[in-house]
């Protein structure tokens, strides 16, 4: 955990000391009933510190996914409290949710972020737009040029590539300064080199503007833009490694993923 | 394989496929309900024919002269001739006529519609056995059907009123016969001489009823009879002839009103193809990744068109069976309804195989037609489109639509000019149908910038879901266009009929005030009766200075009926008619006639001229013209002088009475009202009362209309709950992801809704303005046929395009419902 967060023109102060933007208590998730029960989560608990970029990792059905849904409002819980900030998300009513997933948190998935029929910076400024808030304009130039689409700003999403797609997706999950930043492989369907771009931008809004940010990965390289790497393995958090590379990571994955998958 | 594929997915998406199979539904509904209840009500009929004039073998009449008219009638001598043909067991003349018997509430009853009968008594006369009393015997003696009695609450002893061309009648009921269920006629029998000298002319018969001796053909004793004719102006025809004649008038009539409702499903039906046409576009769009692997699998386009279709049909198939199971409903309640406006229809419904035939033919074509051109754009996907990940319909230029659309809507056009312009009126309905489809074609290219107008303002009311909403009005052109169009017909009918009706209004209340100069107008409510006899009751009434009574007939002169006026005094229409003579006078004498100008001068004749005319009793008239008049609204083309009249119809059939008085007031109409209180059947109007008669009458007539619209409304409405709750399905992942970073269910909701009233204002408007076109086109055409002032009612169409904006709100509810509660998760995973 060295990495604490510095800040720039128009970010948020500095902490003075390090909080966590996101917290999961002892939580559990179980999908279906009786024998074709699976448990997704397992009593999982973690803390997501301000100002750090956090990368989860584990096999395939590990919970990966579950956890992030929890911990962003999308889902709910069978056990145990998550909090964004101070707010606990698990005694949230619908309502409440919506305002908090609006104004908290940003959010990217692995394909399908933006709405067809606006253009990029429609899609950027979509959730200050529903909550009737003004942009901060200076953020948003900072978040604009920092994913460097400032010439495709007016074009649809059908008219940008995949990487590109994704950068715009990502500056929406930005756009309202959110306490904290999901994204489920949002690298995913992209080639390396996009992919490298989507994550160095994430990286950057971490170390340079200050955000918090925490991703899933399959991707060993892409976990290595991390401060902190968390694994998963049936519905527990199993191991982290902090300021992870990727031989590390690898190393890692190869020790547990062969019991994790044969389990 | 197909088939299973086929079958698949109409279990697939059953919820789709319901809404598309409720508009075949309520369609077919219309046509089965119309077909079941004319069905019925001709069966009903054939009944009452079947039992009246069951043993009657000929009859012998005069020939008709003038169509429309009543033949003449034929001598009583007549009867004895014809009694004496070999095989004639029995030979008697019948007497018919107008009579209505006024019930103890002062007021005539019947005359709705079905006829007032006054018919002379026959003792040999087997279709009305006497259940009470005994026949009339003297002339203030009458009989009455059992059901009529029932009604005037009158019973055998009774003092009655009848009223007849003529002076009305006071009378003893001495007996009520069983007639059956005559549909809501009414029978009233006097004696023989009294029904001669009321209804006809002494020594007269309508015609002469025959009865054959055993063993004796119809036929056979027809051509013996005719034979022994003394002139060729009588006719002896068959019973059976004469039954199929009664019937096939009834028959005329139902089918009239049989082709007015069926009007009304065809509307409906097309307004349902629209529907399906969309859905089926849609549900093809929506699955052009399935039907993309499909071929990529190596199914040929053929297949994929025809599993396409195989849907279609399916879905027509369902629909016409609810739909010929709703018609019947509707059935028994057009029964109810017309059983609670008086007609008396008794027992259950007919069934013939006609509905079920037509219900199927037109659920099925209808459906199949729509899905056509879906299911070949489904075969035309490329197999590569499998592949692809975003939907994969490319777009298509507008441009062939706008030429194609262009063509349509321009002959449509035309053929609506050519059914205004005199053609078959069937070319404006054809005419009108392709107008509505021509602007269909045009509506993506002209919805473009309505939509962009519409939703201006939206992203300033309602924020993003403002902005979204109107942006996925304009998402896909043909989808906004095809759903707001079939809103659309339904608006444009009624946009137009408003129109019509306001100009009407406004044109009555015109000519009203142009020439109508009495203060009051008296007219029988109901059936024909002498003005001659209130007329003398009104002139008695002080302040009354001029009393004028007009009666109606037809004479034809050439090979041409022609309809007249006839006056006593043609001198007082100058005051009340305010009749401006352009050359001669109006003194007509005997034998006068007047034309207006235009007829005088089409027929090329002037003052001084003689016409021959026949009337309908076979007799000519040389008839002087006298006078020639500015055309004149109230009098029509030819007013005649009552003694030539008079000559050839013993009863003219009365108009009303026109009255000037020296001080038109309260008090002068309530003596008036007082002097008519025996005659039940007269109403007295002042000018605005007649204005407000007219108008009122058309509101009416609106009304219906209005109403028998409003299933293709409901339909249009269907259309947009299902375009958008197929677009709800179609965005799941997009609504998902606007719900995951941070769209409040309410904001969804509005978003659908906005988005709906943009569509259904498009139709709207859309509908107004070709509805106030074809108002306007209707009123030039006819300007010279009484729509002579144009008056388009704003505010009601203003009304209507409102009306059309709560639709859309209305249309909203459930879709924007379903889209607010999705799942986000759900949602985002949706394939
Ligand atoms: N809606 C659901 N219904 C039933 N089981 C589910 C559901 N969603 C997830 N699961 C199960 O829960 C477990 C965790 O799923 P999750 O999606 O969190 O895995 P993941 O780590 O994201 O996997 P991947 O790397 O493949 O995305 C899996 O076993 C999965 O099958
Ligand atoms: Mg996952």
């Amino acid at each position: 955990m060295t990495s604490s967060a510095r800040t720039m023109n128009g970010g948020p102060p500095a902490p003075a000391a390090l909080t966590t933007a996101a917290r999961a208590d002892r939580i559990s998730k179980a999908y279906g009933r009786g024998d074709a029960q699976v448990v997704a989560l397992d009593e999982v608990s973690v803390a997501l510190e301000r100002g750090v970029f956090t990368a989860i990792m584990g096999p395939s059905g590990s919970g990966k996914s579950t956890l992030m849904h929890c911990m962003a409002g999308l889902d709910s819980v069978d056990s145990g409290q998550v909090y964004v900030g101070d707010i606990e998300v698990t005694r949230l009513d619908d309502k409440r949710l919506t305002r908090l997933r609006r104004d908290r948190i940003g959010f990217v998935f692995q394909a399908f972020n933006l709405v067809p029929t606006l253009t990029a910076l429609e899609n950027i400024t979509l959730p200050l737009d529903i909550a009737g808030r003004k942009a901060d304009q200076a953020w948003l130039d900072t978040v604009i040029d920092t994913i460097g689409l400032r010439q495709r700003l007016e074009h649809r999403p059908s008219e940008l590539s995949g990487g590109q797609r994704q950068r715009v997706a990502c500056a929406r999950a930005l756009a309202s300064r959110p306490e904290i930043v999901f994204a489920d492989e949002p690298t995913g369907n992209l080639d390396s080199r996009s992919g490298a771009e989507v994550l160095a931008f994430l990286r950057n809004s971490v170390r340079e503007m200050g955000q918090t940010v925490v991703t899933v990965t399959h991707d060993a390289v892409a976990a290595a833009y991390a401060d902190l790497v968390l694994f998963l393995a049936d519905g527990r958090l199993v191991d982290q490694i902090p300021d992870p590379t990727a031989e590390k990571v690898l190393e890692r994955m190869k020790g547990f993923e062969l019991p994790g998958i044969t389990a | 394989m197909m088939v299973k594929v086929t079958l698949r997915n109409l279990a697939a998406h059953k919820l789709r496929l319901a809404l598309t199979a409720l508009a075949v539904i309520l369609g077919v509904a219309f046509v089965a309900g119309t077909l079941v209840f004319t069905d019925t009500t001709g069966r009903r009929f054939d009944d009452l024919f079947a039992r009246t004039g069951q043993g009657v073998a000929v009859k012998v009449r005069a020939k008709k002269v003038i169509e429309g008219a009543d033949a003449p009638a034929v001598p009583a001598s007549l009867a004895g001739t014809v009694a004496r043909v070999p095989g004639v067991a029995q030979a008697y003349g019948t007497v018919n006529g107008f009579a209505a018997v006024v019930g103890r509430n002062g007021e005539a009853v019947g005359g709705s519609g079905p006829p007032q009968l006054g018919i002379g008594w026959n003792p040999a006369d087997r279709d009305h056995p006497v259940t009470a009393g005994r026949g009339p015997a003297r002339a203030d003696e009458v009989v009455i059907d059992a059901r009529t009695a029932g009604k005037a609450g009158l019973r055998v002893g009774d003092r009655a009123r009848v009223l007849v061309q003529g002076p009305a009648q006071d009378v003893t009921v001495v007996g009520v016969v069983d007639a059956g269920n005559l549909m809501g006629a009414t029978v009233a029998a006097f004696d023989e001489a009294t029904a001669q000298r009321l209804l006809l002319r002494p020594g007269q018969f309508s015609d002469i009823t025959v009865r054959a001796q055993a063993g004796v053909g119809e036929t056979t004793l027809r051509d013996r009879i005719q034979r022994a004719l003394p002139s060729p102006a009588y006719e002896a025809i068959t019973g059976t002839k004469m039954r199929n004649e009664n019937e096939s008038e009834v028959t005329r009539i139902l089918s009239f009103f049989r082709t007015f409702l069926l009007v009304f499903a065809v509307i409906s039906i097309f307004v349902g193809g629209f529907i399906i046409f969309n859905t089926f576009s849609m549900l093809v769009a929506q699955r052009s990744r399935e039907l993309a692997l499909l071929r990529a699998v190596g199914a040929s386009r053929k297949q994929v068109t025809r599993a396409v279709l195989g849907e279609a049909v399916g879905v027509g198939v369902v629909g016409s069976t609810l739909g010929l199971a709703a018609g019947v409903g509707l059935a028994l309640l057009l029964q109810q309804l017309f059983r609670a406006s008086g007609a008396e229809f008794g027992g259950g419904l007919t069934f013939t195989y006609r509905p079920v035939l037509w219900s199927y033919a037109v659920g099925v074509v209808v459906t199949v037609t729509a899905a056509y051109f879906p299911a070949r754009r489904a075969a035309r996907i490329p197999p590569v489109a499998a592949m692809r990940d975003d939907v994969a319909m490319p777009p298509r230029s507008l441009r062939i639509r706008l030429i194609a659309g262009s063509v349509v809507t321009a002959a449509g056009a035309v053929l609506s000019g050519l059914g205004l312009g005199g053609a078959p009126i069937a070319l404006l309905g054809a005419g009108a149908a392709l107008v509505f489809v021509g602007v269909a074609m045009l509506a993506p290219v002209i919805g473009r910038p309505v939509v962009r107008v519409l939703g201006a303002a939206y992203p300033r009311l309602f924020g993003t879901p403002g902005r979204l909403a109107t942006k996925n009005a304009l998402r896909n052109p043909r989808r906004t266009a095809a759903t707001a169009s079939a809103l659309m017909i339904g608006l444009a009918l009624v946009s137009a009929i408003n129109v019509m009706s306001s100009s009407a209004k406004a044109s009555v209340a015109g000519q009203v005030d142009e020439v109508f100069a009495a203060d009051y107008m008296v007219t029988p409510v109901s059936g024909v009766s002498d003005p001659a006899e209130a007329a003398g009751a009104v002139r008695a009434v002080p302040g009354v200075e001029l009393v004028t009574a007009a009666y109606q007939g037809r004479f034809k002169v050439g090979t041409h009926a022609q309809s007249f006026l006839a006056t006593e005094r043609p001198a007082d229409l100058v005051r009340a008619t305010r009749l401006s003579l352009r050359s001669g006078s109006a003194d007509l004498g005997r034998d006068g006639l007047l034309l207006d100008q235009p007829t005088a001068t089409s027929a090329k004749v002037g003052v001084g001229s003689v016409v021959t005319a026949r009337f309908a009793d076979g007799g000519t008239e040389r008839l002087r013209v006298a006078g020639v008049y500015a055309k004149n609204q109230l009098l029509g083309p030819r007013v005649l002088a009552l003694p030539a009249y008079r000559a050839h119809a013993a009863h003219p059939a009365g108009l009303g009475l026109m009255i000037n008085t020296a001080r038109a007031g309260a008090a002068t109409k309530g003596a008036i009202e007082r002097a008519l209180s025996g005659h039940p059947s007269l109403k007295v109007q002042d000018r605005s009362d007649v204005k407000q008669d007219a108008q009122h009458s058309i509101d009416q007539f609106v009304t219906l209309l209005t109403v028998l619209l409003t299933l293709s409304m409901i339909i249009a409405v269907l259309g947009i709950i299902n375009t958008l709750a197929l677009s709800v399905i179609e965005r799941t992942r997009e609504i998902g992801l606007l719900r995951a970073v941070g769209t409040s269910r309410r904001q969804t909701r509005r978003m659908i809704r906005l988005e709906s009233v943009v569509i259904a204002v498009f139709g709207g408007l859309l509908g107004t303005a070709i509805g106030v076109v074809f108002g306007i086109a209707v009123q030039h055409a006819v300007a010279d046929r009484g729509l002579d002032v144009l008056s388009v009612p704003v505010p009601t169409l203003v009304a209507y395009v409102v009306l059309s904006a709560v639709i859309g709100v209305l249309a909203a509810v459930w879709p924007a419902w379903r889209a607010s509660r999705l799942d986000v998760l759900k949602a985002i995973s949706f394939e």
